[in-house]
């Protein structure tokens, strides 16, 4: 008779929720949880994957990539040369087929995530216009649950919101927003930038008290109104922040200011090695880093969380909400150049570009990311990301891994960088080692619990059945590269290297309460502004196909 | 020598890339036999489609039969001979590094297509995008030649970056286009917009009829060129047949395309 249990016997766990570190233990799973023991110690498992000698982990979570949404597909088709060199991804009798290249395809995706043993990962930047086709995206992203963080810095009607002093018509309209999307949280991508990109040739924002043409708001204001707006809906996640002058140099003055404005309220800055450069006057031979000064100012800072956006050499697709930064870079790498603007939401600008070891801003880019690991206090409030694919591929998140573990193979990569990164970054001085315990922390542990998933990076009683098995080994980037197993929701997904059940996956939004008066508000603009019909754009629940809907706090 | 011939019919594709001299020079027959190559979407052993026969210790292989609809012949290939007694499918030659094919038939698209080094002679007509980029890439053709007695379709030398390619017939439009350097003359008379985009280069149109060119490219003198004459010289030592009145006509010599840096050259035959 069958006990409904599936048992991980004596892996060497890491759960950094509960203080576990590196303890022989079991994981006992039923019906897609884990769960306690059994009391009876004669209730056998129906299947038990004898974890002896390996390491056992959450499943990891990507909290900042692109991976779905308008700008994605873009990007997927305009790299065929990128795709043409690519591995192929061929169809089995189980799975699709796909490309890769620096923007995957869709399946692809998945099955490279949940290769790596990620479990779960979160769409960084969507239009809300688009919300509809991330979701059919997402269907066809398997393996891994999903969510996405919804665009809003330069969205109309929350400009039009804050110029005429209504706070309440806000919080209503981002929590309308949020449920029309079936989105996670508030996304502000350079704001007010995008705006006045759209509106003047070669326009943007260099500012937190820019004015923007006729909304008349600044960025400081759509920054803090919008999260404080977030804190009143106590949503699981903070406003997640792009701060103004991505790139350029002597802009950790910006990103400090942009900190600041926080106040109290939580606030998550997203890729905050491309914020922590000194130097000035857009002068690529002052650019240093001031990553010191920053985490600083974020260890005393509670509030703020932060994700890296690593920097790695090799070709790669930068894609962002970010228009005018998007002009920018296709300028400096000669590449081609792809820019939208999303009526009454946002914008989006795609180049291909290359980060070369003999660039001295590319070699100080690269550092300044290792910099905010090693440097940081807290492992809980800096996650690991390469920002996927603006600094590099997910699929390189294992080399990151080795580069914080392995002191001897980061200084070896230190001596083929540009020589001026000695002089212009600490990165040289620092001796830090991560421990597997803190690897799983920013990996894992520390995203999840930044996201307000209380299911999610740990594995105690009532955690979904999200595990990773790795065999352990000096090699980090292999050890990572290709783990034993992965379990999802309670199912082997993956066993060597080989997917053997590729399960949709979940979205996971959040339904905040907001008053319903907003909509007929809502439904004018539409009606005056909008390409789409007011009852077209949200997306019903009936629709998707497996949601779990995260709870306020 | 190895010969290949053809016994399949059959609408579906036959993709044969990575049979080169190179790759079989070595191998006993039965195990050529069971090279794999593509039907469609399914591997199946060469001697499915072809009957296999002789020895392929000297790098040369006999291609034989209505090859149209067989692809990726000589893609890849570094050293060696390959002829083709027929036609031929599309990307001949693809990315070829050294070594010679002869197509002693008609060829289709992507003859040459981003070729690295080596020579390719078509005998018939070829079709679009010879000696061309593939989409989306950076480059196209860095090196080696390819000459077509025939004629050929759009977007010969599309992205060129180093290299020489001789059409004996016509050519379709936006020959050059985006060219970066290289050479490509057209002995019959060209399409539209030659040489669109081109940044440096030489485009030669000698059919004596050329198209209107772009407004963006500057005409600066009437010449004989020298260095084209050593060119002509070049190409009649590769057995392309160059019509006797190239030699010592007058030349049109027209700058551009100033949407670019515009360091290239149109060359237009004027008598």
């Amino acid at each position: 008779m069958s006990s409904g249990f599936f048992k991980v016997a004596g892996g060497t766990v890491y759960d950094p929720v509960h203080g576990i570190n590196g303890e022989r233990r079991d994981i006992w799973i039923r019906d897609g949880k884990i769960v306690d023991a059994p009391p009876a110690p004669d209730v056998r498992p129906d299947k038990t994957i004898d974890a002896s000698g390996l390491v056992v982990m959450p499943g990891g979570v990507d909290m900042h990539c692109h991976i779905a949404g308008p700008k994605v597909n873009s990007a997927r088709k305009m790299r065929p040369e990128d795709k043409r060199k690519a591995e192929k991804v061929v169809r089995t009798a189980g799975t699709r087929s796909g490309t890769m290249g620096s923007v995957p395809s869709t399946f692809a995706t998945g099955y490279k995530y949940a290769g790596m043993g990620y479990t779960t990962a979160f769409d960084a930047a969507i239009p809300p216009l688009a919300a509809r086709h991330v979701h059919e995206e997402f269907e066809d992203t398997p393996c891994i649950d999903k969510g996405f963080f919804v665009l809003m810095g330069n969205n109309h009607f929350v400009m039009q919101s804050i110029q005429r002093k209504e706070p309440e018509r806000l919080r209503s309209f981002i929590a309308w927003l949020l449920g029309a999307a079936k989105g996670y949280t508030p996304k502000i991508v350079n704001p007010g930038g995008v705006e006045v990109w759209k509106q003047l040739p070669s326009g943007n924002v260099h500012g937190l008290d820019e004015n923007v043409e006729h909304f008349g708001v600044t960025a400081r204001q759509i920054i803090e109104q919008v999260a404080r707006a977030v804190e009143e809906l106590r949503l699981p996640h903070s406003v997640h922040l792009h701060c103004n002058n991505l790139g350029m140099p002597g802009n950790w003055r910006t990103t400090l200011e942009t900190m600041k404005t926080f106040g109290d309220s939580r606030g998550h800055l997203s890729h905050i090695q491309f914020h922590s450069y000194g130097g000035g006057d857009a002068d690529e031979t002052t650019f240093n880093s001031k990553a010191k000064e920053l985490v600083e100012y974020v260890d005393a800072h509670p509030n703020l969380t932060v994700d890296v956006g690593q920097v790695l050499f090799g070709e790669t697709t930068t894609m962002t909400a970010d228009g005018p930064l998007g002009y920018y870079l296709s300028n400096a790498f000669k590449s081609k150049w792809f820019s939208s603007d999303t009526e009454m939401e946002s914008g989006c600008g795609i180049a291909p570009i290359e980060y070369k070891n003999t660039s001295l801003v590319h070699s100080l880019q690269w550092a300044i990311g290792l910099e905010w690991y090693l440097l940081a206090k807290d492992p809980w409030r800096v996650v690991m990301s390469t920002d996927h694919p603006n600094g590099g591929s997910f699929l390189a998140y294992p080399q990151i891994i080795q580069l914080l573990m392995d002191r001897t193979y980061r200084h070896d990569m230190l001596k083929q960088v540009h020589p001026a990164v000695l002089e212009r970054s600490t990165l040289g001085d620092l001796t830090r080692e991560y421990s597997l315990y803190e690897i799983c922390i920013i990996t894992r542990s520390g995203p999840a619990r930044i996201l307000g998933l209380p299911n999610k990076g740990h594995l105690g009683p009532g955690a979904d059945a999200d595990i990773t098995i790795y065999t352990p080994n000096d090699d980090k980037t292999k050890m990572f590269e290709m783990p034993r197993a992965v379990i999802k929701s309670g199912v082997l997904i993956v066993d060597q290297g080989e997917i053997r059940e590729p399960l949709t996956g979940k979205l996971l939004y959040v339904a905040p309460e907001y008053d319903r008066g907003i909509e007929s508000d809502v439904a004018d603009w539409f009606e005056k502004y909008y390409s789409i019909r007011f009852r077209n754009y949200q997306v019903p629940l009936e629709y998707l196909h497996g949601a779990e809907e995260i709870p306020t706090t | 020598m190895l010969t290949l011939r053809y016994k399949a019919e059959t609408p579906i594709p036959v993709e044969v890339e990575g049979l080169t001299p190179s790759a079989v020079r070595t191998m006993p027959l039965a195990e050529i036999e069971r090279f794999e190559i593509f039907h469609g979407n399914r591997k199946r052993p060469l001697a499915e489609f072809f009957d296999v026969s002789g020895d392929p210790s000297d790098a040369r292989l006999e291609f034989e039969g209505s090859l149209s609809g067989v692809h990726w012949i000589g893609a890849q290939m570094s050293e060696g001979e390959v002829h083709i007694r027929g036609d031929a499918g599309r990307h001949v030659g693809s990315e070829m590094t050294g070594g010679t094919i002869h197509v002693h038939g008609n060829a289709s698209d992507w003859v040459g297509g981003e070729m690295h080094g080596g020579l390719i002679h078509v005998h018939g007509h070829a079709g679009h995008l010879v000696g061309s980029a593939y989409r989306g890439s950076r480059l196209g053709m860095t090196g080696g030649t390819i000459l077509v007695d025939g004629s050929v379709g759009n977007e010969v030398g599309l992205t060129l970056r180093r290299g020489l390619v001789a059409i004996g017939g016509n050519c379709g439009d936006f020959v050059g286009a985006n060219m970066i350097a290289g050479t490509v003359l057209v002995f019959g008379e060209s399409g539209n917009r030659p040489a669109a985009g081109m940044r440096r280069g030489t485009v030669g149109l000698l059919g004596g009829h050329p198209p209107a060119l772009l407004v963006t490219f500057r005409k600066t003198c009437v010449c004989k060129p020298p260095v084209l004459r050593l060119a002509l010289a070049h190409l009649q030592s590769l057995n392309f047949l160059v019509p006797d009145d190239c030699w010592d006509a007058d030349y049109g010599v027209y700058n551009g395309d100033r949407v670019t840096v515009g360091r290239g050259e149109i060359l237009v035959r004027e008598s």
